[in-house]
């Protein structure tokens, strides 16, 4: 029960990962179906579906974006101050600070992780861990939604008799970048709506929030 | 480098899904093909999907208006399959669109030709 509580944020989400996942599948298939009807042809099981580029490119579109608003926020939050936000550093520390704010190598701290002390490529890539990760999910999120989108698209040329697209081609039409695009722009004026809003509101006892009776100038302080 | 071997996997696995579809639409379309030429017009009407059997059925039997097609027979030359729909190309310069159905894979279009670039082809016979 105690791993349940002390994990309780990453498996709450978990779940309604999961469940979300499960429900997109049932009603994408839903839809996917009702689409082959109008065209006259048969509906497919929700095994099919849930192999299909259809399903695919639209769950990896928006795994894509969310992966690069936590890429661009991380990154941005490095060098980028929003004054009275909690989402931000305080004015004067922008930057990637020095060694003894970041407790590496000799201003490790004895509990500190071991590749924060060692130094040298492996403390390097520990210093920017979090970035590469998401980064790289990012991007085999992006290229596969590329690849998946590229099939889903010309499916649905064939069924209107048209000729295929190329993956290269792809790349370059509406269908690509409309589907890009849209989720980039929610995820932005999250990330941004997110830092401007919690200058001015509070959310007593969430860390995203600052204690709700903290000054609006007051910056980089968690509830 | 585990994941990039297990997604090196997934897509040689579906490549050789792939590669059955592109096999079978070919064999669908030549059987097509073959029994037009023959005059064999259940066994053609056999490889459309329902909706453009139907669509023949304006004034008479399926079986008798699919050997008035104007369509040749020839050797497949290119076969591409997106999801469940796919094309087929044939030496004499038509196309043949097909859909996997219920009863596997099935033409939805026969006899079509490039009309102006990026337009839907002119088709003998569809849906």
């Amino acid at each position: 029960m105690g791993a349940v509580k002390r994990n309780g944020l990453a498996l709450a989400f978990g779940v309604l990962f999961a469940g979300t996942l499960i429900a997109q599948a049932f009603v994408g298939l839903h839809d996917f179906n009702a689409d082959q009807l109008a065209h006259h042809g048969d509906p497919i099981t929700l095994w099919r579906y849930v192999r299909s580029s259809e399903f695919a490119v639209d769950v990896l579109e928006n795994w894509q974006s969310e992966y690069l608003q936590f890429t661009l926020f991380i990154l941005g939050t490095v060098w980028l101050i929003q004054r009275g936000s909690p989402e931000s550093k305080e004015p004067g520390k922008e930057g990637r600070e020095s060694e003894e704010e970041q407790k590496i190598g000799a201003r490790a701290e004895p509990e500190s992780p071991k590749w924060a002390k060692v130094g040298g490529l492996r403390t390097f890539l520990f210093s920017n861990s979090l970035l590469l990760v998401m980064g790289t999910i990012w991007l085999w999120a992006w290229l596969g939604q590329s690849i998946a989108g590229h099939v889903a698209y010309n499916d649905e040329r064939f069924e209107h008799q048209q000729d295929a697209l190329s993956y290269f081609a792809y790349l370059g039409t509406p269908d690509f970048w409309n589907r890009t695009l849209q989720n980039w722009q929610s995820e932005f004026l999250a990330v941004g709506s997110m830092a401007v809003l919690a200058i001015y509101l509070r959310q007593r006892g969430s860390p995203e929030s600052k204690p709700v009776g903290a000054a609006h100038a007051s910056t980089g302080v968690e509830g | 480098m585990h994941r990039l071997a297990l997604a090196l996997v997934v897509l040689a696995l579906a490549g050789c899904g792939r590669a059955d579809d592109e096999r079978a639409v070919s064999a669908v379309t030549e059987r097509f093909l073959s029994a037009v030429d023959e005059g064999e017009g259940e066994i053609a009407c056999a490889q459309l999907t329902p909706a453009t059997a139907e669509a023949l059925e304006a004034t008479r039997p399926c079986a008798e208006a699919v050997t008035d097609l104007d369509v040749s027979p020839g050797q497949v030359t290119r076969a591409q399959v997106y999801s469940i729909s796919a094309k087929v190309d044939v030496g004499a310069g038509a196309s043949y669109f097909l859909e996997l159905t219920r009863a596997g894979w099935r033409i939805s279009a026969a006899g079509c030709t490039p009309e102006t670039r990026g337009a839907p082809f002119d088709c003998e016979a569809e849906a």
